[in-house]
């Protein structure tokens, strides 16, 4: 067992944890933070456990929670300011891009930080950056539409 | 998937205390953990089940590239400050062809060149890169002894290295290389960005007269793991450096390699790729060697 310290949207979370678990796990049986999805039985190769790690998209199902420790983590409660929403989240409302939405968070985490670092991306760009998302439900047709959007709606 | 028990974990602050941390078990029990993008897979199908895991994160000397008389990139460094660097010259911007593709943006977040490198696994980019750029992986031993083993030596079969147990793997270091140097990576997966089914890597020479004077050619996906193809490196060197002998290089290279029939693609399939792929990595090293 380690105590662990983790920052989780501004708040931190000091628990005594098993080496051994994931830092996915951490985050939603810990510390009930559900948004952080599960959906390859943590085989890393979904993305729905995508969070950010010190600002950086990274799947949290491949990292174990002690590495985390000292450490800021975003997860997708902490994109929206109260009831406003990140200009990302509301394109994805406005876009239809979600439909069951397992796979939101995880893009909505990865895309932000997308953003940031190329605020102004071509399509093949937005493509190349949404690899590690699996959706099963849009075709991504309608998330590519609502990046471009947010990234126009930024001033 | 979910990782088998481990008694303890420990985050070293110097590189002395992560030697000899793992150094207190016996050998395979304590493991290092860098960007875990290989390491966490093994260890959630318990291929690995370490009692304990030494996680290299806060080691800043392992971070980072320099260039001084070559190049030396740490064993820590993560593919995404590979693909965005902008000290990387045309010689060795095959590790940026490579890191700019290497899964997707997650796994570029975390994983470094170190531990693909100390992975090898079959179907990885850097083995390779570092194979055709010549690179040489300086290692540490828990007894304080440093040593210089060049990739040909190092990489020895898939999932095997020659890093010694207690060894970690500090940096990877490319010699300083001659003028009108250029090198190239591509790779071809079942999806974007996926696992190399084949990946070719080029780096060449160019002399005053336009002539190939050095060529390194590397193969990923093949069975036997990161190799050279030294059929292909003989038939360029010399060469005018035209399509025909690029494409007879290539041939030789089909010629010489043993290309497994596996179910993501046959022989004559990895043997296309094979040419399909080498033709625009000599193109795009020649054109950088040529500084355009
Ligand atoms: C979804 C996905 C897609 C991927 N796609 C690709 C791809 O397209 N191409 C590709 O090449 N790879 C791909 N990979 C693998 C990826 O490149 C891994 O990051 C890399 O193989 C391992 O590096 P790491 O830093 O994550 O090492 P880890 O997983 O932490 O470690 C790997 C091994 O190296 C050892 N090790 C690590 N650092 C050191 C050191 N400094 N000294 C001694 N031993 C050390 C560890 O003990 C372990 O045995 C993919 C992985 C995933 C999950
Ligand atoms: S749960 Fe699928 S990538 Fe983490
Ligand atoms: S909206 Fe259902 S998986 Fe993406």
């Amino acid at each position: 067992m380690k105590t662990i310290s983790v920052t989780i949207n501004g708040e931190a979370y000091v628990e005594t944890v098993p080496v051994r678990m994931l830092l996915v796990d951490f985050i939603r049986e810990k510390c009930g933070l559900t948004g952080t999805h599960v959906s390859c039985t943590y085989e890393g190769v979904c993305g729905a456990c995508t969070v950010q790690l010190n600002g950086e998209a990274i799947k949290s199902c491949m990292m174990l929670a002690a590495q985390a420790d000292g450490h800021r983590v975003t997860t997708v409660e902490g994109l929206a300011n109260g009831e406003e929403l990140t200009p990302l989240q509301k394109a994805f409302k406005a876009h239809h891009g979600l439909q069951c939405g397992f796979c939101t968070p995880g893009i909505l985490m990865n895309m932000t930080e997308f953003l940031q670092k190329n605020p102004r991306p071509t399509d093949d760009e937005i493509r190349r950056g949404l690899v590690g998302n699996l959706c099963r439900c849009t075709g991504y047709v309608h998330i590519v539409d609502a990046v471009r959007a947010a990234a126009n709606s930024a001033t | 998937m979910y990782p088998a028990p481990i008694e303890d974990y420990i985050r070293p602050r110097t590189l002395a205390e992560a030697v000899s941390a793992l150094a207190r078990y016996a050998p395979g029990e304590a493991v290092f953990l860098a960007g875990g993008q290989s390491l966490m897979q093994a260890m959630k199908s318990r291929m690995v089940r370490p009692r304990c895991i030494v996680d290299l994160q806060t080691l800043t000397e392992l971070k980072g590239i320099r260039i001084s008389d070559g190049l030396a990139i740490g064993a820590m460094t993560r593919y995404v400050e590979i693909a965005e660097s902008q000290a990387i010259g045309p010689a060795y911007a095959a590790l940026q062809d490579a890191a700019q593709h290497v899964g997707d943006r997650q796994v570029r977040n975390r994983g470094t060149l170190g531990g693909s490198v100390c992975w090898n696994y079959l179907a990885s980019c850097m083995p390779a890169v570092t194979l055709g750029l010549g690179g040489t992986m300086q290692l540490l031993a828990a007894n304080g002894k440093t040593r210089a083993v060049s990739a040909d030596d190092f990489l020895i079969a898939p999932l095997e290295t020659a890093r010694a147990e207690d060894e970690l793997l500090t940096s990877i270091t490319f010699p300083a290389a001659p003028a009108n140097t250029g090198s190239a990576y591509k790779k071809w997966g079942l999806v974007t960005d996926a696992l190399p089914v084949v990946g070719v890597c080029m780096q060449v020479t160019l002399n005053a007269a336009g002539a190939c004077s050095a060529a390194r050619i590397a193969l990923s996906g093949l069975s036997a793991g990161a190799q050279r193809a030294p059929a292909g490196e003989a038939l360029l060197v010399g060469s005018k450096v035209d399509e025909s002998a690029m494409k007879r290089a290539l041939e030789a290279i089909v010629g010489s390699v043993d290309a497994q029939s596996d179910k993501w693609a046959d022989t004559a399939y990895r043997h296309q790729l094979i040419r399909t792929l080498g033709l625009d990595v000599a193109n795009s090293a020649f054109a950088r060697a040529r500084g355009v």
